[in-house]
């Protein structure tokens, strides 16, 4: 049981065209190759070249995100920032690998080795808000974004700050394609993905959306610790199965472990509609940050989206969300999500 | 906030394996830098390392069970640590709620970069690439956790040389707010050509050993090892029957927006780092018996830092010293590294002498501790600073 986090705003930028509108009433773009790749958005309105010059591909599309994220928010500094992300800046890590070989370890331009530095992302958008906080960020694959979560509600919880931008990004790069297929991670039915997002949440609910009422990580569980965790889960908070209005789920079509998500679709009551995301953004390390944005703007507008839907209820309320996430069987984790009234 | 205790302790660096061998080289006033042996790279002879003066396959050899590990020098690093971690404590009833938060900055880098280029062309095939795996950071903790029992919480920090610091603030927060019963910390990172390139192209680097807060410093050394501190609750205590070594009785982290890679002249991020953990502790600064500072002995680092220590203690600065010269910077383990030197200094009640230094800085004049010495200490505190203007200061506290 954590202390709720209630969020405030949330934005993402992935390859539907999701970002401008902070909406997926477009959701259409297919995959290309095996891949989803994302929609940048338009730079120009955030910077200037010089500065773009500076920013590598996945730090400008993490920095664009938080801007927005906090501007919808309404806030110019938040009390604190945490990050997850399970790769970083790939690109420039390959880069200055690349470098060094070509160069042979001889004079390097250091804007790559800086830029894959995990929490440069983090550093980034503190210098462009001016804000000097708590900072850090987590790189535990699909449960970066959790950890950064986490942490603020136990930083929350003892009245360390009061809100703070959370966020995860993500990339992909031609070789770690590559790389990633030779370990197995495409061969049984997933598609790679990419996708940023960030939430505005705070201590107190006034003016929040959405409230993460719980959040359960479990490491490479056997299906019955799923099946308890989630039925320990509604219990902690009082709720039965058909209080449920909305079950979102991290399916994959991986033939190998989407046999997980059933668990919770055959506890389901007929009331609850199920959805479904990864069919839009393909697979990552941090995609459950399109479920937790997803939910959060769902719970805003008061409207489904439709792209979603695999199989609808009878529940015309969106108060109540069940979210669950895994990550090639390893990292396994569990949001209970509550409309904020 | 309820009481962290700390009941284990383990660590590898370039002092050697295990608490006994750095103290006998910490009281001795011996360095472990020097000229790297096991590193693959052209720089391996222009600049000392802090290198753990073993082969990997040599390392893994004194694992005492290495089942679940992968051959990665990063794992082997963690687990002679975290293998000694648990000697000083009792096994406990699965009614112990445990996890890992560990930390490093670029994972299994070691392991990969050499056979990084075939492994990217799609024709070469292999049977079997879960070597490759290493390359997220979070592989090697969890093939520490499984092998260590620790697969019920786990996660990885990375905030570049304030990673393992982080790691364990964060800890401590699991179990003052009742997620975890105990807790294990730290930080790994094992020498790679990627990151000696990276502080290379920075100019970061001194082709002679380090002399952090000198007039004259000329850059930093890097380093590799592994830390791990046990964390527990008092409740976790009444059940396992662990003594406390010490108590970790305060924290913080402040991030300054000055930089990417510099920190601010003035020390802003280290000045409420330094303060906020000091107030967190409930002391004052007065109380402090000795900082284990960062000390980098890069330009910008000591100068800010020295700020910062000036500032926040005025004319009444505490012995201080950086344990940098003996092992280099190991940047993800560093904070934990430094974390166990305050523990043994604690213990033994004595400070570190910061090996040969000749001329304070002109604009703070601070100098640290030239010799062994023994005095009493009752509270450290211990900084860890990073790009990104991340800064973490832990407080150690004698347990009584």
């Amino acid at each position: 049981m954590i202390n709720p986090l209630y969020i405030k705003s949330a934005r993402a930028i992935t390859a539907q065209d999701c970002f401008n509108s902070n909406d997926l009433s477009q959701a259409s773009r297919p995959c290309t190759g095996n891949r989803f790749v994302y929609v940048e958005p338009d730079y120009s309105r955030y910077f200037t070249i010089m500065q773009l010059r500076r920013m590598s591909r996945l730090t400008r599309i993490g920095l664009v995100a938080a801007i927005e994220c906090l501007k919808d928010a309404g806030i110019a500094k938040p009390e604190a920032i945490l990050t997850g992300t399970g790769k970083g800046s790939l690109n420039d890590t390959e880069k200055f690998m690349h470098a060094i070989r070509s160069f042979q370890e001889g004079t390097l331009n250091p804007s790559p080795f800086i830029q894959s530095t995990y929490n440069a992302l983090n550093g980034l958008i503190g210098l462009h808000h001016q804000v000097n906080s708590y900072n850090t960020t987590y790189v535990h694959s699909g449960f970066s974004l959790e950890h950064a979560l986490l942490d603020a509600a136990l930083l929350m919880g003892d009245n360390t700050i009061r809100n703070a931008l959370i966020g995860s990004f993500e990339e992909m790069t031609d070789e770690h394609y590559i790389i990633k297929e030779k370990l197995g991670f495409w061969k049984s039915g997933a598609v790679s993905g990419e996708g940023s997002f960030f939430f505005f949440a705070q201590q107190d609910k006034t003016g929040a959306v959405l409230a993460i009422e719980d959040l359960q990580l479990l490491f490479e569980p056997d299906q019955q610790k799923i099946r308890n965790a989630v039925h320990a889960l509604l219990a902690a908070h009082q709720l039965q199965w058909q209080d449920i209005d909305v079950y979102i789920s991290g399916r994959n079509k991986d033939t190998r472990y989407d046999s997980y998500y059933d668990l919770v679709s055959e506890q389901l009551t007929p009331a609850t509609t199920e959805l479904q995301f990864k069919q839009l953004t393909g697979e990552f390390d941090t995609a459950s940050g399109f479920g937790l944005w997803a939910a959060t703007r769902m719970v805003e507008t008061g409207q489904l989206f439709p792209a979603l839907v695999l199989k609808k209820g009878t529940s015309t309320r969106i108060k109540h969300l069940l979210f669950y996430n895994q990550y090639y069987s390893k990292q396994h984790v569990l949001y209970l999500l509550k409309a904020v009234e | 906030m309820s009481s962290v205790f700390i009941t284990g302790i383990g660590i590898v660096s370039a002092l050697g394996i295990g608490v006994e061998a750095q103290r006998e080289k910490l009281v001795a006033g011996k360095s472990g830098l020097k000229s790297a042996v096991f590193l693959n790279s052209i720089h391996s002879n222009t600049f000392p390392f802090g290198e753990v003066p073993y082969s990997t396959e040599q390392l893994f050899s004194l694992i005492p069970v290495n089942t679940k590990l992968q051959q990665s020098r990063l794992q082997a690093l963690a687990a002679l640590a975290l293998a000694e971690c648990f000697t000083y404590c009792s096994p406990v009833g699965t009614s112990i709620r445990q996890g890992l938060v560990n930390a490093t900055t670029v994972g299994g880098m070691t392991d990969i970069e050499d056979r990084y280029f075939e492994l990217i062309l799609p024709e070469n095939q292999e049977a079997n690439t879960d070597w490759a795996s290493g390359l997220d950071c979070a592989t090697g903790t969890e093939h520490l956790a499984r092998q260590f029992g620790l697969t019920d919480f786990m996660t990885t920090v990375s905030t570049a040389c304030s990673s393992s610091a982080n790691a364990i603030q964060y800890g401590a927060r699991l179990l003052q707010q009742g997620i975890l019963d105990r807790v294990v910390c730290g930080g790994v990172d094992s020498l790679t050509r990627f990151t000696v390139n990276g502080f290379n192209s920075l100019k970061n680097l001194d082709k002679e050993a380090c002399k952090p807060f000198d007039a004259n410093r000329n850059g930093l050394n890097l380093g590799e090892g592994a830390a791990y501190l046990l964390l527990e609750t008092e409740a976790s205590l009444q059940q396992s029957g662990n003594r406390p070594l010490a108590v970790l009785s305060g924290y913080a982290n402040f991030n300054e927006a000055f930089h990417p890679t510099a920190p601010s002249p003035e020390g802003l991020g280290a000045f409420e780092a330094m303060k906020r953990a000091i107030e967190k502790a409930g002391l004052l600064p007065a109380d402090i018996s000795y900082i284990n500072a960062h000390g980098t002995a890069t330009l910008n680092n000591d100068e800010s830092e020295g700020q910062a220590i000036r500032r926040l203690f005025g004319e009444h600065v505490p012995p201080f010293s950086s344990t940098k010269v003996y092992t280099g910077h190991t940047l993800a383990a560093a904070g934990a590294i430094e974390a166990v030197f305050s523990i043994l200094s604690l213990q033994h009640q004595e400070i570190y002498p910061g090996l040969p230094f000749h001329t304070p800085m002109p604009t703070i004049n601070l100098v640290p501790v030239k010799d062994f010495r023994q005095l009493q200490l009752k509270h450290i505190l211990s900084n860890s600073f990073g790009f990104g203007g991340n800064n973490a200061s832990l407080v150690f506290s004698n347990y009584d």
